[in-house]
Parts: C-alpha cells; sequence; structure tokens
C-alpha cells in the first residue's frame, strides 16, 4: 500500500485505513470503575445537596403565598370600605371647607327711582 | 448488542452491579473511539468517565433497547465534542510538517511493504491528526465516525438524528474540506521533492 499515490481521495482512503490500524485501543487502567463510581457518587451528593435547596426554596415560596393569601383575605373582609363606589371614597376622603367656600347670595337692593 | 436490555432495565431500577457490567461490556469500545477522536491519550480515560458518568443520570430516559447503542455513541460525540471545545488550544499544525511527515510515509512505503513498526504509526497519527487538527471539531468527529471507526449512515442517522440526505451532505462538506487540507499539504510537499 502506497499512501502517496492515487488521486486524493485514494489517498485519502488509505490514510485513514492506515490510521484505524496504528490506533490501537487502550487497555483501561485499573483506577478506571473506582474513579467513574467517585466521580457518580460525587454527583449525586451535588444532585441531592441542589435538590434539597430546591426542595426548601419551594416549601418557602409555598409558605409566603399562603400568608399573602390569608393577609389578603383578611383585608377583604372590611366589606364597608369596599363597598363604597369611587365617588364616594372620593367624596369621603376629601370633604369641602365650607367656612372658605360658602354658597354665593346675590343681594339686590332696589334704589329709589328718581 | 453487547448486553441484553433486561441488564438496562435493572441498572436503570438503581441496580449498580448491572451498570457496572454494562460499563465493562462497553468501555473498551468507548476507549477506542475516544482515542481516535480527540488523539490525546493522556484525557482519553477522563472523556470516557465522564460519557460513562452522563449514561449513568440519562438511563432513566431510555425507553427501548435498539436505540442504546447509537444512544451511548451520541453520548460520546457529545463527550469528545465538548473536550475537543475546551481543548481549543489546539497545537499549531503546520502544513509544511505534515508535508514532512508525508514524505516519511512515502518513503517508509516505497517498497509496497508498510512497516508497521511505532515509528511508522507514530507518523501516521501524526499526520491524521494534523489532517483533522484543520478543520472543526463536528467534522473532524464525523469524520473520524465514518472512515476510521466504519460506522456506517444508518448508525450515524441514528446517532446524529438527521436524516441520510442531511447526513451525506456534511460528510461531503467535511471530506471536501479535509481534501482541501491535504491538497495544500501535498502542494506544499512537490517543490521541495522536485528540487
Amino acid at each position: 500500500m502506497n499512501l502517496m499515490r492515487g488521486s486524493q481521495d485514494d489517498q485519502l482512503d488509505a490514510l485513514f485505513r492506515a490510521y484505524r490500524e496504528a490506533c490501537s485501543t487502550p487497555e483501561p487502567s485499573v483506577h478506571f470503575m473506582p474513579q467513574l463510581w467517585r466521580r457518580i457518587e460525587s454527583r449525586q451528593s451535588f444532585t441531592f445537596s441542589f435538590r434539597r435547596m430546591a426542595n426548601a426554596l419551594v416549601t418557602a415560596a409555598v409558605a409566603a403565598t399562603v400568608c399573602l393569601g390569608i393577609y389578603t383575605t383578611i383585608r377583604r373582609s372590611d366589606a364597608a370600605f369596599y363597598s363604597q363606589s369611587y365617588v364616594e371614597a372620593l367624596a369621603e376622603a376629601s370633604t369641602i371647607d365650607t367656612d372658605l367656600v360658602a354658597p354665593a347670595r346675590l343681594e339686590i337692593s332696589q334704589a329709589p327711582l328718581e | 448488542m453487547r448486553v441484553d436490555f433486561e441488564l438496562i432495565k435493572r441498572a436503570q431500577a438503581g441496580d449498580n452491579a448491572a451498570f457496572n457490567e454494562i460499563v465493562l461490556a462497553y468501555r473498551k469500545r468507548i476507549l477506542g473511539t475516544i482515542t481516535r477522536v480527540i488523539a490525546r491519550p493522556e484525557d482519553v480515560e477522563d472523556v470516557a468517565q465522564e460519557v460513562f458518568l452522563r449514561l449513568y443520570f440519562s438511563l432513566d430516559q431510555l425507553r427501548t433497547a435498539e436505540v442504546f447503542e447509537p444512544w451511548l455513541y451520541r453520548l460520546t460525540v457529545n463527550a469528545a465534542y465538548d473536550y475537543l471545545r475546551k481543548q481549543r488550544r489546539r497545537p499549531e499544525y503546520r502544513m509544511s510538517d505534515l508535508s514532512e511527515q508525508q514524505v516519511l510515509m512515502a518513503d517508509a512505503t516505497a517498497g509496497g511493504k508498510v512497516e508497521h513498526d511505532d515509528q511508522y504509526q507514530k507518523k501516521i497519527r501524526e499526520s491524521v491528526d494534523a489532517l483533522l487538527g484543520a478543520v472543526s471539531e463536528a467534522d473532524r468527529i464525523l469524520l473520524m465516525l465514518k472512515e476510521v471507526e466504519g460506522l456506517s449512515l444508518k448508525e450515524l442517522e441514528k446517532i446524529y438524528q438527521v436524516n441520510e440526505n442531511a447526513l451525506k451532505v456534511r460528510l461531503f462538506r467535511a471530506r471536501q474540506r479535509v481534501l482541501k487540507a491535504f491538497g495544500a499539504s501535498t502542494k506544499g510537499k512537490e517543490p521541495a521533492r522536485a528540487g
């Protein structure tokens, strides 16, 4: 087999074939399996802590939601406040100062006609 | 298939001994593929362990036995690809060096007899690594699986999850890019030989 003869395609194929023969599959080392299991266990413990943290966060979020719900319900029970219309509520909130704004009075005096 | 689906089911159910058996059945093959793809012997075991680590944590997603091997190959390809992307500091392969190696290869095979000694094999490995160093990681892996691992188009379709035509186009383009680098290297060599 001459790798440098023929078309470039053939040369490339020959080179790949030679490469396949030249690359021997390495034997796994004795540490392969123990290291793999160590990595699996380490990832598992990380996943476990992450999951625990996520669970704690979810629980806290649910508790906060429940508290907010209860608080909102209590506020809503003040029915009188919510039964007013917008105009009524506005009128109650800003009372007109009657001292300053008195009703206008028109006084018409009749002068004697000359 | 090197293992039966029962073993995979047991591993899915959390049987570590079953998973161990799966690893033992496939590790040599996976190591071989990774060796050829990443071309760095010192990191081969690390990448292979990453493959089996991913397998361990995603095994419960496997539904049918027939997709196990393509799926394991896909994990291998992805791990090798991730590794190659991290190792962007690949050595610069100069085409003049490549040509020199090819001259040596040609000299070694001039008598029509291939000398399978360590030196020759080393040169071959360096030549192909240099050639594939000139193309992208994706092209490198695809060509390795097709040309060196000898996977069929059907197998590659399952691994890459693309149809045959798209795969053929990708293979053709990848090969064209390698051929271009190969052509450039041989062109660079000719004047030297002539002179």
